[in-house]
């Protein structure tokens, strides 16, 4: 199983020298196993991998896109995404049973006061596909949803492939969804514990790619704002026995040396709690062999 | 010719230009460092295979390095390293890696090679 970060920004993209290393496009992550292609969250990275797909021209491809969420960092690529316009392309978007919020909220953004080409006029077939349950299985691939803590709502996804894993949880405030609320207050050096359906959805992940955007210091600024600390994230891996975590949708106001301290810190944290945890931020254009 | 005029061969039709005023930055080339080595490798090519064996054409002499233990290849004027299957894998700032597109100042480690990358422009 392979997973190439495309965008791990957070809310708008953010061009420019201060992030050129860990990329300024929003969200939007593949995960490849043989020839099944799953795409989680259309944010702007998603029109640089229609750039990929596309080299060579176009060929037949069947992609698999689950949005977290339809927030704009999260569906902003889509009209630029190139496969969507091939014929070639047969392009299955889920969201959760019995609801194609996500599929309608994808094809709204075309709408005429919004962008030129209409939805209608796309020549891929774009079709919407619902969880039946909180699973579906694509060729020998499972993916499971579960829900999080943000405003409006969103999913986190798991990936199983032959005894391997990978999560993908971006915009989840953990901080809200603490078992003892106090404890950050008392001792901000103590694990935090997360809610017991959380932790088995993501436990023993060998990769963990989640929402890591605010500091100790700019959480308590942004409470609500449905992002957690990252140093939460971390605890949320080591009890959950992850082994390798990738910090995403990084905060448009920080730069490549910010994200480069959040990591140092988060690494520091994981050494505090005693676990075999590697952490690193995730950036763009890196591929990682799961 | 004034240092205020810039000469070059026009995109189309191949035929020298002169134009006064706006003056494009020299056109520096990306590069690959190793500092312990004292070795500088310029890189203008498509592909490069690095290793120790006879097919590569991007020699590192170690028997840590795989015989053709990575590739680098430059896609729209950006260059990514991909592992080629090596037995000890490629480190990117200390990060285990299949592959990734290189910045400047990124520190590739294959076996015992720590290759800087130097972004040209």
């Amino acid at each position: 199983m392979f997973v190439r970060f495309w965008g791990v920004r957070g809310s708008i993209p953010t061009p420019g020298p201060r992030t050129r290393r860990y990329g300024g496009n929003t969200s939007c992550v593949e995960v490849r196993v043989d020839d099944t292609l799953l795409v989680f969250d259309a944010g702007t990275g998603l029109r640089e991998l229609g750039v990929h797909l596309m080299r060579g021209g176009a060929k037949p491809l069947t992609v698999h896109l689950f949005l977290s969420h339809p927030h704009w960092d999260h569906i902003q690529g889509f009209p630029f995404f190139g496969p969507a316009y091939s014929k070639n392309t047969t392009l299955y978007v889920y969201g959760p049973k019995g609801d194609d919020k996500n599929y309608q909220l994808l094809s709204g953004q075309m709408a005429n006061a919004y962008f030129p080409v209409r939805f209608s006029d796309l020549g891929g077939k774009i079709v919407s596909r619902s969880f039946s349950g909180s699973s579906v299985s694509i060729d020998d691939v499972k993916v499971t949803c579960f829900g999080q803590k943000h405003p409006g709502g969103s999913m986190g996804f798991r990936v199983d492939h032959e005894e391997k894993s990978v999560v993908f949880a971006t915009d989840s405030e953990l901080d809200q969804l603490l078992v003892d609320p106090d404890i950050v207050q008392r001792d901000a050096s103590a694990l935090r514990e997360l809610p017991d359906d959380l932790v088995s959805s993501v436990h023993g992940a060998d990769l963990l790619v989640a929402d890591a955007q605010y500091t100790d210091a700019e959480y308590v600024q942004k409470v609500g704002w449905g992002h957690p600390r990252a140093t939460t994230v971390v605890d949320l891996a080591a009890q959950s026995g992850v082994r390798r975590l990738a910090l995403t949708h990084h905060d448009p106001m920080h730069g490549d040396r910010d994200v480069d301290m959040m990591v140092l810190e988060c690494v520091e944290r994981a050494e505090g709690h005693g676990v075999e945890l590697e952490v690193f931020g995730a950036r763009e254009g890196v591929t990682l062999k799961v | 010719m004034p240092s205020d005029t810039t000469e070059f061969e026009d995109f189309h039709t191949q035929v020298a230009v002169r134009v006064k005023g706006f003056r494009p930055v020299v056109q520096r080339p990306h590069m690959l460092e190793a500092r312990k080595r004292r070795e500088k490798f310029t890189l203008d090519g498509n592909e490069y295979v690095l290793g120790r064996g006879d097919k590569a054409t991007l020699l590192l002499d170690s028997e840590e390095v795989s015989r053709a233990h990575a590739k680098i290849t430059r896609v729209d004027g950006e260059y990514t390293i991909e592992d080629l299957g090596s037995r000890n894998g490629i480190t990117l700032n200390g990060l285990r890696v299949h592959a990734a597109v290189l910045r400047d100042g990124d520190e590739v480690q294959l076996g015992d090679v720590v290759l800087t990358y130097r972004e040209g422009t």
